[in-house]
């Protein structure tokens, strides 16, 4: 765990610095604070910071419209724009179904003047991840057309219900675009179908991106190096003020199970997700998922029942995201005087150089530093309440 | 059921770096069904799992064991346990290590069992004890010579039924062991488990109902010995169907259609205008 704190990211956190200060005006804590606890006591700042954020405006539906042309092979990121882009894309990617479960996806690169679309909107991230790891060795050439970029993808984000939130994401290295027709009649469209448009630059200001960010109610961003890249997409991955003002509403959904039927052997069928094309993998097979209403096949959720309408989900996909609701309870930092021999979650003897532990407002069990955040940046369960049988159920209201 | 073994398999290690951190999470609850019915039974498993840890540390010399009970009011390490180690004399000269195992054992889960009172709670708070063990690895993991590479798992062997209830516990349990490469088995002894079978799923563990509790030891060694990075080599019982249906708020129980809130996701059994999590 501790060799991905690369300690150039934290200049980017705020609650770094905070915490040095804090440790600073300490006239004692200060000469004895070894720069892992400095690091570790800004982790539990910035989680005591963090708002409670229960609105995961879950219908997303994001284009990543990708720049591939000549621009992105230029050097001033390592080892190039593009490689640098698609690995930061990578964990965003991974990010953003993390944080928006039923959330959709597709991608799009410009390059040589044209616009191809290379993933549909979908859900399963693995095969987003696949796509843009391939994409390490396409061919840079031309320049890029923003105007065909954006009417592929509102072509697509036109179909769909009006509660869903529609969404572009542009990463632009060139400073260029060469347009069939006037781009502005595109923006209004865009405009027009609620489709927010936000630009990352990786060059300069670009005029157009900024006018196209600002008629859509997006945001345009030019990086200065690396890590502002990185802050500037993950701050993608919360969902936008559009998306958190949507009314609630419950929708149906489905959670398909396979079915077992006990001592007999699962018969062949086609899944409904490739019954008419004629790609590999439409074959028949066993195993899927069944829509629970009328049993139609998938091999992949999330999915919209194409016989019966349903949305199917798992649930699990679901329950990654349950933390933000039902957090752990937060522990409260005390002087150790003896309270108890050890943790309570990983068994640590207290010696006497742990000067504070920390225990559970609800069931009172005391814990080391390290189990307080692993407990609450990891876990989202406090090992204390969920071994008791009056408290299992509680979580910080 | 039979599980064919390939003859090479005692002769398979992995590399000398390369070490295996077991914990065992023992269910004791005295309310499960099973021991209710023939409280010897617990002697059995204890048994067997002192012989199956045991078995685990033979395997290789730094290979690393904890052994937690889950009862039905707490959860504690009985091993290693908390203060010092027993002073166990040399017995024969080379297995004092298992006879250290197998005295901590039974003097902790002594401890445990009486300290009970009557009122007994026979839901068995399985999630709780794996988050234990969970910041326990983690302290293993984040103390370990540097270069050392561990591979753990969390092996839970249990007679109770698992509920609802724990939904949320479980979820975050599974993730977190998914996030941090630890692997989650499951023995189940008596009903079948279904939310701890998705744990073994999504952390790639294995989950096997046993049929009759006097072969546990075999099922033990023969199964859930090997260590999943040689388990792929073995020939081990069909990964099972695992039912992901979701647990409604309002109830917690399990459901396959439901109304998700389009902004939190909570999941409720029945519809209603409003969501009552986030309005
Ligand atoms: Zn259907
Ligand atoms: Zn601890
Ligand atoms: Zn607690
Ligand atoms: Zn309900
Ligand atoms: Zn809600």
């Amino acid at each position: 765990m501790a060799d991905d704190e690369d300690p150039k990211e934290y200049r980017w956190e705020t609650g770094y610095e905070k915490t040095w200060e804090a440790i600073k005006e300490d006239d004692d804590g200060f000469l004895e604070a070894s720069v892992a606890e400095i690091i570790q006591r800004a982790k539990r700042k910035r989680q005591q910071n963090k708002q409670v954020n229960s609105k995961l405006g879950m219908m997303r539906h994001l284009y990543v419209i990708l720049d591939c042309s000549d621009a992105m092979s230029a050097q001033d990121l390592k080892p190039t724009r593009l490689l640098c882009t698609l690995k930061i894309l990578e964990n965003f990617i991974e990010e953003f179904f993390d944080q928006n479960p039923i959330s959709q996806m597709g991608i799009i690169i410009m390059h040589n003047k044209r616009a191809e679309k290379i993933c549909d909107l979908g859900g399963n991230f693995r095969k987003y991840i696949k796509t843009v790891n391939g994409l390490t060795k396409t061919a840079l050439i031309g320049e890029p057309s923003l105007q065909n970029g954006l009417e592929l993808a509102l072509k697509s984000l036109k179909l769909l219900p009006s509660h869903a939130s529609r969404e572009i994401l542009v990463i632009m290295g060139s400073l260029t675009t060469c347009d069939p027709s006037d781009i502005n009649k595109t923006i209004s469209s865009l405009k027009h179908e609620g489709v927010r448009c936000s630009v990352v630059g990786l060059a300069a200001e670009v005029h157009v991106c900024r006018q196209l960010a600002n008629e859509t109610g997006g945001v345009y961003n030019v990086i200065l190096d690396d890590s502002h890249f990185k802050d500037l997409l993950y701050q993608q991955v919360d969902p936008p003020p559009a998306a958190v003002c949507l009314e609630s509403s419950l929708i149906k959904m489905g959670f398909p199970h396979q079915m077992i039927v006990e001592g007999t052997e699962e018969p062949l069928t086609m899944c409904m997700c490739h019954v008419d094309s004629s790609e590999e993998g439409s074959k028949l097979t066993t195993g899927g998922y069944y829509c629970p209403q009328c049993y139609s096949k998938y091999c992949e959720l999330p999915v919209e029942c194409r016989s019966c309408g349903l949305t199917l989900v798992s649930a699990p996909h679901l329950a990654r995201s349950y933390h933000h609701l039902f957090p752990a309870a937060s522990y409260r930092e005390m002087e150790f005087d003896n309270q108890s021999l050890n943790c309570f979650a990983c068994q640590k003897v207290f010696l006497e150089t742990d000067k504070q532990i920390y225990s559970c407002s609800n069931c009172e069990q005391y814990f080391c530093l390290d189990c307080d955040i692993f407990v609450h940046d990891i876990l989202h369960t406090c090992p204390g309440c969920a071994t008791n049988p009056t408290t299992f159920q509680m979580f910080q209201s | 059921m039979n599980f064919e073994l390939s003859s090479d398999r005692v002769t398979e290690t992995s590399p000398l770096d390369e070490t295996s951190l077991l914990v065992i999470i023992l269910d004791t609850n005295p309310g499960q069904r099973i021991l209710r019915e023939n409280p010897h039974i617990l002697t059995q498993c204890t048994d067997s799992v002192i012989a199956f840890a045991n078995a685990h540390l033979m395997q290789k010399a730094q290979n690393k064991l904890a052994i937690m009970a889950c009862h039905s009011k707490i959860s504690e390490f009985v091993y290693p346990g908390p203060g010092k180690p027993l002073d166990i004399r040399q017995v024969d000269g080379q297995y004092e290590v298992f006879t250290l195992v197998e005295k901590t054992v039974k003097q902790n889960l002594m401890k445990v069992l009486t300290s009970e009172t009557s009122t007994v709670y026979t839901e068995s708070l399985l999630a709780g004890a794996i988050a234990m063990a969970l910041c326990y690895i983690a302290r293993i993991l984040r103390t370990k010579t540097p270069g050392l590479k561990i591979n753990s798992r969390i092996l839970t062997v249990t007679g109770s039924s698992d509920s609802a209830s724990q939904y949320m516990n479980y979820m975050n349990v599974f993730f977190t062991a998914q996030k941090q490469s630890v692997v989650i088995d499951v023995c189940a002894l008596d009903q079948h488990l279904s939310l701890l079978q998705q744990g073994c799923d999504i952390t790639s563990g294995l989950y096997l109902r046993i049929p009759q509790i006097q072969g546990l030891l075999q099922y033990l060694l023969w199964v859930f010995l090997p260590e999943p990075p040689v388990r792929q080599k073995l020939v081990l019982p069909p990964p099972v169907k695992v039912d992901y249906r979701a647990a409604c708020f309002c109830h917690r129980e399990l459901i396959d259609v439901g109304y998700v809130c389009s902004v939190c996701l909570s999941i409720f059994c029945k519809f209603s205008p409003i969501c009552t999590t986030c309005q």
